[in-house]
């Protein structure tokens, strides 16, 4: 793929690190590379473990990586080859940690200030700038405040005030929403994305909650022990995964157990206890291994009379969700996990066809 | 299925903890009795024991009538803020550079900083005048390269500075555990902000460790009005004083013992003293305010220090020059030498006869027994005895437990010098005080135990048992600080859970409680050996044939001016620190908290 280096406001190359040296070296990242265009936010999203917070770290020079390269802009930041590694404070960036990280001995002002401070900026135009950059975050009245004095949702923003005031080409957030009630993080979430697209900011993104990363992000890369499983659109990585790691992580599922009974280019005959089903292979299925067959859960449709590729099994009980219902059948004489499906209305108890759609049943 | 019972459960009521009481009523004892007599002797126009005594503040007018009274107490203050001035800003940014960079030669750094923690001031002290005396070794060789010496230690100036860097690892304990807890998030989002490392430090890390950084302000401070033995040595030559000296110094000034001068001088140490340690009491519940232990922070990378390393390094390495290598390495030289001076070479003079000297004298041999008795058997006797209070107050939130609690800090305000001088006044005192009441009451068992138990009593003051008893009251408050921490470590769900199936609380102590702090009670042994081995100044007024330490004799020799044996005993006194630092080290013992 030809690309435009120059677009790049951050660009990692084939970057490996390790933890700790010699034989208790332990890997994290495992050759990782990926592009961040101007005004594009892209997710690091995985589970824990995954190294995505160690991306981000070795981004902003916290965290000293074996090989690869960095850099940010045109400008090199690491680069694993000739030994060369940009300290921290020189990179430019603003980060936003998950702690917040705020400073407790400084106001809000303060806080915000310092990194002007730190660029020897007029004591006038410190004040102008960070003025506007709280009254930007809806902070303007908190300026004399210290951290302790402020609700979660306001340190948030003022960490994100801090890391936005002196105009760093990339942002870097590590899980921004994660230290904020669940209530809260929704609205945040909105006010993160309104913000981003507001002041056309790049930023690199790390979370673990894949609503989060679909909601905010322009593009998702999803790492998976070190390397990158599979990167895209927010959509493309749900409708369209690649890997049953991907297809697993990006959405809730159902796991059939199925066997394969023959293969068409794509189209694929399945046994499910008995019953036919037509559904897709999707990724490079593995040969010899017996082919993992999973439907996303909102795909599943429930019928109470006798419907083309679908299953018939009794309902166990509903769960009231709020806007729906989320049913689990099962028979009683398996012991294979049931399937989940959602009701707009509650279920009279009884057995019904659990439809699902070729193209929705994947085959991996 | 039928219940099983304890044996007898239901007919013990809450009834009363003799063992605790008695561990209560001694340890008040201990404590309060010598300072009862400070107090008492400082109001009397004369000694104690003389018969023509009244109730007077004659004492106090003398002393603040005597112009050298008042220049100790300057110079004594003018010491504690320059110490402090020197010691917290050095031993904050030490801290910084050792947990925080990437400062060369952090594994041999990290042991050498508690050299001037565990080796005697007055060893220091001494090991300045043969380093860096005018006849000193570097002194002569300085002389040689120059043509002349280019520092005067004897001048109150020098002794400010030296006192102030060897205080720098005080600092450095508490500063470093501080930045240790503290959340490295914080920095690095000054760094990613655009901060150097000097800058994260100056801006961040150690306003952040302020309370930390004022605690052992106050603490170095105190620790500053304490200071006896480097000035009783380094200020000699010039006259320089501090009231601790002075103290030392009245014994002479009249002839006769002038206990109530003495007293009055102690009483004004204590009045600055204690307010001091109440401050740090308080100062060490907000120590930790604005520290936040954040799991994901701790493992975090050291930061770079780029260009500034090697200079950062080098700064470090002068200190350690000054206040380690030059005193310690004079010392040991000058122990190996018959004499020397300007134009003596090295190897001619080399020789062993100080310490075949030492051999030959057996007070001296029984000095260096004593001292190694009372580090290893008397430290361990006075754990135990750290462990019995401790366990009485252990989680018994009561008055009790609350006037232990404030107790046991109280022989912290009495410097060492003082405490050792209210146990002689004790041992002095009490038998007769007694003796006058058992003769008063004339009948048969007064009289039996007038003949029999007050002359046992008497000779207390020449065994080391005195010794022991001063040394261990002077550090209760630093030993009992080594148990409760231990005893933190226990979960007090352990102990409910033995509650819970039938254990009385001594049960639950000696079953549950003993053996989970097993450990930290064998480190608290070793910490308290290794300053029972470098005390020196509480055994001075107890010194008599049979409780010589080698502390003390320091003290005596260099008073009368036998240089070659200060040298040698105090080239032992270093080795049986360094033997015990080693073990510490070797074990992983934590020799701070």
């Amino acid at each position: 793929m030809k690309r435009d280096l120059t677009m790049n406001e951050l660009t990692v190359n084939d970057l490996h690190l390790d933890y700790g040296t010699g034989a208790t070296a332990n890997p994290i990242l495992k050759g990782v590379s990926m592009h961040l265009q101007k005004g594009e936010v892209v997710a690091l999203l995985g589970p824990s473990g995954s190294g995505k917070t160690t991306l981000l770290r070795a981004v902003a020079g916290l965290e000293s990586p074996k090989q690869g390269t960095i850099a940010i802009g045109d400008r090199t930041v690491y680069d694993g080859a000739r030994n060369f590694e940009l300290a921290a404070e020189h990179r430019n960036l603003g980060l936003v940690f998950q702690s917040y990280a705020l400073w407790p001995h400084k106001t809000v002002f303060d806080n915000v200030a310092y990194g002007l401070k730190l660029r020897k900026m007029g004591a006038a135009e410190i004040k102008d700038k960070v003025a506007d950059v709280l009254k930007n975050l809806g902070l303007g009245h908190l300026a004399e405040r210290y951290p302790h004095q402020l609700s979660g949702g306001q340190q948030q923003r003022v960490a994100i005030a801090r890391a936005l005031v002196y105009n760093p080409p990339v942002i870097l957030l590590d899980e921004p929403l994660s230290n904020l009630d669940a209530k809260l993080r929704e609205e945040a979430r909105a006010f993160l994305r309104e913000l981003i697209v507001r002041l056309g900011l790049s930023a690199l993104m790390v979370t673990h909650d894949q609503a989060e990363a679909m909601a905010i992000s322009d593009r998702i890369l999803l790492l998976n022990n070190g390397k990158i499983e599979q990167q895209g659109t927010p959509q493309s990585m749900y409708e369209t995964p690649e890997t049953l790691f991907t297809a697993e992580f990006m959405g809730s599922n159902n796991k059939l157990p199925a066997k394969v009974v023959a293969r068409d280019g794509n189209h694929v005959q399945l046994d499910v206890n008995g019953a036919r089903l037509t559904g897709t292979a999707r990724g490079a299925s593995q040969a010899g291994a017996e082919p993992t067959t999973i439907i996303r859960v909102e795909e599943v449709k429930i019928s109470a009379t006798a419907v083309d590729n679908a299953i018939d099994m009794p309902l166990l009980t509903c769960m009231y969700l709020g806007d729906r219902f989320e049913c689990l059948f099962k028979s009683p004489d398996s012991s294979a996990a049931g399937l989940r499906a959602y009701s707009k209305y509650k279920l009279e108890p009884g057995r019904y066809w659990l439809q699902m759609p070729a193209d929705k049943l994947w085959v991996f | 299925m039928q219940t099983l019972t304890l044996p007898g459960s239901g007919r013990r009521g809450p009834g009363i903890n003799w063992l605790r009481g008695l561990v209560v009523v001694l340890a008040a004892t201990a404590i309060f009795l010598p300072l009862f007599l400070i107090f008492y002797q400082s109001f009397l126009t004369a000694p104690f024991f003389m018969p023509a005594k009244q109730f007077g503040l004659d004492a106090y007018r003398f002393i603040f009538d005597d112009p050298d009274f008042s220049s100790a107490a300057k110079n004594a203050l003018y010491l504690a803020l320059g110490l402090t001035a020197i010691a917290v800003p050095l031993g904050g940014m030490l801290a910084f550079l050792m947990i925080r960079t990437d400062l060369p030669g952090k594994g041999f750094i990290a042991p050498a900083l508690l050299v001037p923690i565990f080796v005697s001031p007055m060893v220091m002290g001494f090991g300045y005048v043969v380093a860096m005396g005018p006849v000193g070794f570097y002194s002569v060789w300085a002389k040689d390269l120059l043509g002349f010496i280019p520092w005067n230690i004897y001048s109150f100036t020098s002794i400010v500075i030296i006192a102030g860097l060897t205080h720098v690892p005080h600092v450095y304990l508490y500063a470093s555990s501080a930045l240790k807890s503290l959340g490295s998030d914080v920095e690095e989002a000054a760094r990613v902000a655009g901060a150097s490392p000097l800058q994260v430090m100056f801006g961040v890390s150690l306003p952040m460790i302020t309370p930390a950084l004022a605690y052992a302000g106050v603490l170095v401070m105190f620790l500053g009005f304490e200071v006896f033995g480097l000035v009783l040595v380094l200020g000699d030559p010039e006259g320089h004083m501090v009231l601790a000296t002075y103290l030392y110094k009245l014994t002479n000034k009249l002839g006769i013992p002038s206990y109530h001068l003495m007293a009055a001088v102690a009483v004004c140490l204590v009045m600055v003293t204690f307010p001091l340690v109440m401050v740090q009491r308080y100062l060490l519940k907000s120590a930790n305010k604005f520290v936040s232990i954040k799991g994901k922070g701790a493992r975090s990378k050291v930061m770079p220090l780029g260009q500034w390393k090697w200079l950062a390094f080098a700064l470090i390495f002068g200190w350690l020059m000054f206040t380690i290598i030059m005193p310690l390495s004079g010392i040991v030289l000058r122990s190996f030498v018959e004499y020397w001076g300007e134009g003596v070479r090295l190897v001619d003079v080399l020789t062993l006869q100080h310490f075949r000297e030492i051999l030959d004298q057996p007070s001296l041999v029984r000095g260096i027994v004593n001292t190694i008795l009372i580090g290893v058997v008397g430290g361990a006797l006075a754990v135990i005895c750290y462990c019995a209070i401790a366990l009485a107050m252990h989680r018994k939130p009561d008055m009790i437990s609350r006037f232990l609690d404030y107790s046991v800090l109280v022989p912290r305000a009495v410097p060492g010098l003082l405490a050792g001088l209210s146990f002689l006044w004790v041992f002095l005192f009490v038998p007769n005080w007694l003796d006058g009441i058992l003769q008063g009451m004339d009948n048969g068992v007064a009289v039996w135990l007038s003949e029999n138990a007050i002359p046992v009593l008497r000779s207390l003051r020449s065994t080391i048992f005195a010794l022991w008893l001063a040394y261990s009251v002077v550090w209760l408050a630093y030993g009992m600080r080594l148990i409760s921490t231990a005893l933190l470590q226990v979960g007090p769900e352990l102990e409910e859970a033995a509650r819970a199936v039938g254990a009385s609380r001594g049960q639950v102590s000696r079953d549950v409680t003993l053996p989970l702090i097993k450990y930290g009670l064998l480190g608290a042994w070793l910490m308290v050996f290794l300053i029972f081995e470098r005390e020196y100044s509480t055994g001075v007024y107890l010194l008599s044939p049979g409780t010589e330490v080698i502390g003390a004799m320091l003290v005596s020799l260099w008073a009368s001016g036998s240089t070659d044996l200060v040298a040698a005993l105090s080239f032992i006194n270093i080795s049986l620190v360094a033997i015990g630092l080693g073990v510490a080290l070797r074990f992983g013992v934590k020799l701070h908290n």
